[in-house]
């Protein structure tokens, strides 16, 4: 039973990661850009939920919508001002920038929201729910619902549709793409708002259950690259049952071993995957 | 283009050389941003207030006192950085810091290589007292005191039949476990779990779980804030019970912690808590403290605010004593600091450099902090044992 609690909790907490992850792995797939702004955006996505919350009332399971768009539109803003003159640079030249973009954020989100850590009182979060000997918090299961459904309508969205299909296109062949009609900056632009939405609702959706600060993201950034690395670089959908894999492990390394190790097995699952099976845990072959 | 850039760059260095080498000033470190900024936080305005009261007293050696101030981000490569930037370039004479005992550990061997003297106001890992060669004083009390102030409560109240010890995996935390544990196999207390986790995590449920099946008697955490808030919240999630929920101070022991938004709201009821000053403290200028800082900021301080409160008066006393702004004198001038009447009681450092320091424990009823040992302070009667999740 107990084993049981601690996988179903795992998950429950897998779900958020899948999405953060998701959101890199679709960014690294499609534009080859490995995003170190990513925990930055995501902080952004909890001051919105936060403010959100407590200056308009909104509730960030329900408007959630609202900041992955905001998000999207930053994102794509960056994209066009910044991004876009690092796309084909080094991997140097993409690092560096990233990680710049992602130091201005939390410098600015520490000049206007100030240092201070914030958390919202959402009653419902902080509900219990019990199945039998079970217990859940009501919280993680709305931020893993959301989070799931979350997923799985961006893998429909790159299956379905057009946009999906030639985003799919440039993940395979960025030199043969644009040649068949597509847009590719275009294409870079939407994905790497999409990529940088998945981080920011994710923000949102982790706020009710814990709390926020210019720096809460810099784990999520790390933990987002292992994730992606278990699922094959690249792979959304190994991005997403990459993110579940990790949070069962951290759990169940808590539980039978103890929690200071959760980051230790994350690591040597890291590393072992990229020596014993590079292409990651789930095949995968892009985007 | 490039000549005009050159002399740009070398008068806004030569500039800022000039602003910074001004020798007579105090550097502190903290954490005035990051997981810890709550501390940082108050830590500042502790420092501010001493500040502002020096300054009207007529300051320090005829002089306004000055105060250099360094975030250390919560993180202790940062805080090591910190003593480079304010004794190599701000020229500070001596050092008031940091908030953790992780990252005061990193700065004790680094003041001691620079011959520049530290008083560290709050870390309680009883190693930040190792290799200082005589240049580190510490005003709190420690791991260990903590750990016998909670059991000899625990003790008066009822002792516990077995012990969980829950602390996060820092310099802190292990310090503060291991006190624990020493302190709980003096006193025949067994010891069922010995938990270390990694902070700022957002599920801590598989571990309390854990705790659970052993069905300790008593629990004692050692946790900053934002972990003290999501242990609690866990705890009521998992439904872990036990006679005692306790703490080594620290995010158990803050205003924000029994608040709903900013703290663990009505789970953070019950707790208890080794404390090191409370508004109610018999200390003179504990109340005034209290009530300033409350018209100030609008939230009763805790301990934090006051230990960097008093760390400043005491070094600001060490400099006046030492009569000039020379290291090796404020040092001297320290060791030999004997100021009984502080807002945070007595200051007398012994050999090691420690301030020896008494210990209360709290349980928080209603929202409040009540002293409930020892008797002689007590400000309220300990409720217990604690009420199971169920019935609250």
């Amino acid at each position: 039973m107990a084993f049981l609690q601690a996988f179903l909790n795992g998950l429950l907490v897998g779900g958020v990661y899948a999405l953060i992850a998701s959101g890199m792995a679709l960014i690294f797939g499609v534009m080859r850009l490995v995003n170190f702004a990513h925990g930055a955006f995501l902080m952004l996505g909890t001051y919105l939920g936060y403010y959100g919350w407590t200056l308009l009332g909104l509730n960030p399971y329900l408007a959630f919508p609202l900041w992955g768009a905001a998000l999207f539109a930053l994102a794509v803003g960056t994209y066009w001002l910044l991004v876009r003159r690092v796309m084909g640079a080094s991997d140097f030249l993409q690092i560096l920038l990233t990680e710049g973009i992602g130091l201005v954020l939390i410098g600015a989100a520490q000049l206007t929201f100030g240092a201070d850590y914030r958390q919202i009182n959402l009653p419902v979060a902080h509900r219990i729910t019990s199945v039998g000997a079970l217990h859940f918090s009501v919280g993680y299961i709305l931020s893993f619902a959301v989070s799931v459904a979350l997923v799985l309508a961006l893998r429909q969205f790159l299956a379905r549709t057009e946009m999906g299909r030639a985003i799919r296109a440039v993940a395979q062949n960025r030199t043969v793409a644009p040649l068949m009609g597509i847009r590719v900056e275009r294409v870079s632009a939407i994905t790497f708002g999409l990529g940088i939405a998945c981080a920011g609702v994710a923000g949102a959706l982790l706020l009710p259950i814990f709390w926020t600060n210019p720096t809460v993201g810099g784990p999520y950034t790390l933990k987002s690259f292992v994730i992606v690395v278990l699922g094959g670089m690249g792979s959304v959908q190994g991005a997403a049952l990459g993110g579940l894999l990790l949070g069962v492990a951290e759990q169940f390394t808590a539980y039978t071993w103890a929690d200071r190790y959760a980051e230790v097995v994350n690591f040597i699952l890291f590393l072992a995957v990229l020596l014993f099976r590079p292409q990651g845990l789930f095949g995968g072959k892009g985007a | 283009m490039h000549a005009r850039r050159l002399v740009l760059a070398v008068a806004v260095v030569a500039l800022a050389a000039c602003q910074q080498s001004k020798p007579g000033r105090i550097g502190i470190i903290t954490a005035l941003s990051g997981s810890q900024q709550a501390f940082g936080q108050a830590h500042d305005r502790g420092f501010q207030l001493a500040l502002e009261e020096i300054n009207a007293a007529g300051g320090v050696l005829g002089k306004p006192l000055e105060i250099v101030k360094y975030d250390d981000q919560s993180k202790a490569d940062t805080a090591a950085q910190g003593v480079a930037k304010l004794v190599d370039q701000d020229k500070v004479t001596a050092l008031i810091g940091s908030y953790s005992s992780e990252s005061t550990k990193a700065i004790v061997p680094l003041v001691a290589r620079r011959g520049v003297p530290l008083l560290m106001p709050t870390a309680t890992a009883d190693n930040v007292l190792e290799n200082t060669q005589g240049w580190s004083f510490r005003l709190c009390s420690g791991a260990t005191d903590y750990a016998n102030g909670m059991v000899s409560f625990w003790k008066d109240a009822g002792t516990p039949k077995s012990v969980a010890i829950v602390y996060e995996n820092t310099n802190f935390g292990q310090a503060n476990g291991a006190a624990m544990k020493k302190a709980a196999t003096e006193a025949a207390i067994p010891i069922v779990a010995d938990e270390s986790y990694t902070a700022k995590s957002p599920s801590y449920t598989a571990m309390l779980q854990k705790v659970k099946e052993k069905s300790p008697d008593a629990i004692y955490f050692a946790s900053y804030l934002l972990d003290a808030t999501s242990l609690m919240q866990q705890s009521r999630q998992v439904d872990l019970n036990a006679r005692y929920f306790s703490a080594a101070g620290t995010g158990f022991s803050t205003p924000e912690f029994p608040t709903e938004d900013k703290g663990a709201g009505k789970d953070a009821e019950y707790t208890f808590s080794v404390t090191q000053w409370m508004p109610e403290s018999k200390w003179p200028g504990s109340a005034q403290f209290a009530e300033k800082f409350k018209a100030r900021w609008g939230s009763i301080p805790a301990y934090h605010a006051v230990q960097a409160y008093t760390a400043l008066k005491v070094m600001a006393e060490a400099v006046k004593k030492a009569g000039k702004w020379d290291p090796v004198a404020i040092r001297d001038a320290l060791k030999a600091t004997d100021m009984p009447q502080t807002t945070f009681g007595p200051v007398k450092f012994d050999a090691r450099g420690q301030n020896l320091h008494p210990v209360l424990v709290t349980q928080i009823q209603k929202g409040k902090y009540v002293i409930v040992h020892p008797r002689a302070e007590a400000t309220g009667e300990p409720i217990l044992p604690t009420p199971k999740w169920s019935e609250r």
